[in-house]
């Protein structure tokens, strides 16, 4: 019946939609060379049309300048590590940037001299992650600022406490109009099973007049957890514009999550935010959320205005296995046989690229429902989806349809362990349900995707969509709450991949398949870097990306990278991406996949680049913060990259 | 001391000098920043497998047992092996180098003549 009201409102907003769209007032990709968010674009695009450096003269690349913020903790202490993952955002002929500390700085674009830092002062305590985390900042200007009045533009720093700070982006002074003294505090809103802080670890989308704030939460813990929540501000107060809720009002209390703890894209011009949403909780056992949730785990477009539903589809029914909807779709006009098509394609940790109609979130290519396993009888209370969708085009980037294969070497030095790991997991493709039997079930691909957070890049010119994924195979295992208590007898909790999922029947277990020394017990490629034409949906090229390191040991480049962050694409014809275990920053040509150049860097870059011009000079960004999840290794250093003048 | 006394224990001299330099390559990728490898264990293995180097290659020069200095040699041509493909998984090329100077130097000292070797030995010892 929801699924049956949803398209009926789809049918009735797409008229409302494609009237927006012919009276559009900002255009879809900016005139001008921007790069104020996280995505470079509010069409996440990550597109930058300066072309002064080429595939010709990328290999002259040098470093002009780089910063080390100091704020990094390698774990050791009594800090957690730090993860830093924030895109530079340039903008008022300044580079601003967030810090895992919380901090704001103000950077000169061409020589990374300090202009002004401010600190929030924020804890650092880890309250809902593993590691203090940070994606940098947002930005705001007035259409029309008052001469000599403070706070015509504004900085937006986030922190894991749930409070947002507002700084004027001239003097790094705070807002004070803003929120209360500067501070919007979304622990005031925080009172449905309010376990944690919802953290605003993401910076928000700003889209026009309006601030749009999502927020990250804890995985794995709990059964029941605040509600997935999207708010919108006015940029100068802080007032509250509309919230949008994800979940149905009669079951937020029994469950929680389906948040949107990743950035959002947006179409201005058709007044429309895109939310990419995650799945309920727990995350791996749904008996307590057997009614439909049908804003979980989709894409959901808003009215900006309003935060009213336009449309919205669901890429995981009743998701048990925690595949989020993790990063932004990417906004695009494609020419499909002849049909000029305002897009959206959004990537997902399964490896599936949705493309669909941006204003109606109907199909480019067909989305087919399609049958997928059940449960084995082992877990109470559970309902399963019968089916799942499935985009027919762009093919899926992995092939999750059978178990990996084996890679011989590591099972060969772990004497067989590794064959063995792969005769106690049951796997019958990627939605195979979480059980108590044997070693469990393969999630392939992993929770970490598949495709991260950096999602898809796109050249408009050409029409190319550029994408990095991982191929990372996990397990998952249920235990019933008797049996997890004695698995993880003195242990803290994470310790060995062990999650309580308190409230639920069943505990968890969630460990990456490696043998005992520490190399993956799958075959290569672990991750890839593809080309897509947008105009036929077939992949140009793919290769695998960067080399996997540990120990200090770098894996044949053949063998490729898992990868954090995306990519940045230009007009000059080239692909800039870090991302990689190797903490190497690398160029590609986006025509045919080369790679051009490379630099190391402090730690893997897992951020998306940032393209800027400043007085003429063409300029890439790299921030090298490292993230726990590749590999232990961390950092506070921003690389920016010119040709030599 | 005779001009192929000193070529003999050049090759020697030549393994010692490779197994040092590899370490202090090693030590210096370790300590700094940007090398890829600082901080890493893979480079502590290799500044130990390097000193180990150096120093079989020294004992060998001085070992007075025929049977022990063979054992030595095919051990160090084992080490100089594995540092120079722990160095290759490393992406050290420099590390690489020194290896095959230690591996030029073992070679020449397994040239050295058994009974020439026990002269020189005495002339050491």
């Amino acid at each position: 019946m929801i699924r049956f009201t949803l398209l009926l409102t789809s049918a009735l907003v797409a008229g409302v939609a494609a009237q927006a769209q012919t009276e559009r007032t900002a255009p879809l990709v900016p005139e001008t060379a921007t790069w104020d968010g996280f995505h470079g674009q509010l069409n996440a695009q990550k597109y930058s049309p300066l072309s002064q450096i080429t595939a010709d003269d990328v290999d002259q690349l040098e470093k002009v300048w780089e910063v080390h913020t100091g704020d990094l903790s390698d774990g050791t202490g009594d800090l957690a590590a730090t993860v830093w993952s924030a895109t530079p955002v340039f903008a008022n002929d300044t580079l601003y940037i967030g810090t895992p500390f919380y901090r704001i700085l103000a950077l000169d674009p061409a020589t990374g001299e300090e202009k002004w830092s401010f600190d929030t002062k924020s804890t650092l305590e880890p309250l809902t992650q593993p590691a203090i985390k940070n994606r940098g900042v947002a930005y705001w200007e007035a259409d029309e600022p008052i001469e000599g009045e403070a706070c015509q533009k504004i900085v937006y720093l986030g922190t894991m406490d749930a409070r947002l700070f507002a700084v004027d982006a001239d003097t790094g002074e705070p807002c004070a109009d803003f929120g209360e003294d500067g501070v919007f505090d979304t622990n005031h809103y925080n009172t449905v099973n309010a376990r944690f802080p919802t953290s605003l670890l993401q910076p928000p989308t700003v889209v026009g007049n309006h601030v749009v704030l999502g927020w990250a939460g804890s995985d794995w813990d709990w059964a029941e957890a605040p509600p997935g929540a999207v708010f919108s501000l006015d940029p100068q107060s802080g007032e509250l514009q509309w919230t949008f809720e994800t979940l149905p009002e009669d079951i937020r209390q029994q469950t929680g999550t389906a948040n949107v703890w990743t950035a959002m894209s947006a179409d201005e011009g058709a007044g429309l935010v895109y939310l990419p949403i995650a799945s309920p909780s727990p995350n791996y056992w749904g008996g307590n959320r057997t009614e439909d949730i049908p804003y979980a785990t989709s894409t959901t477009a808003l009215d900006l205005e309003t935060g009213e539903v336009v449309w919205s589809r669901q890429w995981v029914h009743h998701d048990i296995w925690d595949y989020d909807i993790n990063s932004a779709p990417t906004l695009m006009d494609i020419t499909v046989d002849g049909e000029e098509i305002p897009a959206l394609i959004q990537a997902t940790k399964q490896g599936f690229l949705f493309v669909v109609n941006r204003l109606t979130g109907e199909d480019v290519w067909p989305i087919e429902e399609r049958p997928v396993p059940g449960g084995d009888g082992t877990i109470e209370g559970e309902v399963y989806a019968e089916t799942q969708p499935f985009p027919t085009k762009p093919a899926p980037l992995l092939d999750q349809s059978h178990k990996p294969d084996v890679w011989w070497i590591a099972d060969a030095v772990s004497l067989g362990g590794c064959s063995k790991l792969w005769d106690d997991l049951w796997y019958e493709g990627m939605y195979t349900p979480p059980t108590l039997n044997g070693s469990g079930v393969f999630t392939y691909p992993d929770s970490s995707g598949g495709v991260q957070w950096g999602g898809v890049a796109f050249d408009p010119e050409s029409q190319t969509a550029i994408v990095n994924f991982s191929h990372i195979v996990q397990y998952i295992q249920l235990y019933t709450r008797e049996d997890y208590e004695q698995q993880t007898e003195g242990a803290t909790n994470g310790e060995g991949g062990f999650h309580p999922q308190t409230g639920a029947p069943y505990g968890m277990s969630l460990k990456t398949a490696l043998n005992w020394a520490g190399m993956p017990c799958w075959e290569p490629p672990y991750g890839e870097i593809a080309a897509i034409d947008m105009g036929t949906g077939d992949i140009k090229w793919r290769r695998p990306i960067g080399s996997s390191q540990r120990y200090g040991f770098y894996m044949p480049e053949s063998m490729g990278s898992p990868t954090i962050g995306g990519p940045a694409v230009t007009a000059g014809g080239v692909i800039f991406i870090g991302a990689t275990m190797d903490a190497k920053v690398r160029a590609y040509d986006e025509a045919t996949g080369e790679e051009l150049w490379e630099d190391i860097v402090e730690a893997p870059a897992v951020s998306i680049p940032a393209v800027y011009e400043h007085e003429g000079r063409q300029y890439v960004a790299f921030v090298a913060g490292g993230n726990t999840i590749l590999k232990d290794q961390v950092g506070d250093q921003i690389a920016v990259y010119a040709l030599p003048e | 001391m005779s001009i192929t006394q000193n070529s003999y224990r050049f090759g020697a001299v030549l393994t010692v000098a490779g197994g040092l330099a590899g370490a202090a390559i090693a030590l210096y990728a370790y300590l700094t920043p940007l090398t890829g490898i600082n901080g890493s264990a893979g480079a502590l293995l290799v500044i130990v497998s390097s000193l180990l180097v150096a120093g079989a290659g020294l004992i060998i020069a001085l070992i007075a047992s025929r049977f022990g200095r063979n054992v030595l040699r095919v051990l160090t041509g084992l080490g100089i092996l594995g540092t120079a493909l722990a160095a290759g998984f490393l992406h050290q090329p420099m590390l690489i180098l020194a290896m095959v100077v230690a591996a030029i130097g073992l070679i020449l000292d397994c040239m050295r003549p058994a009974r020439r070797a026990s002269l020189m030995e005495g002339a050491l010892l």
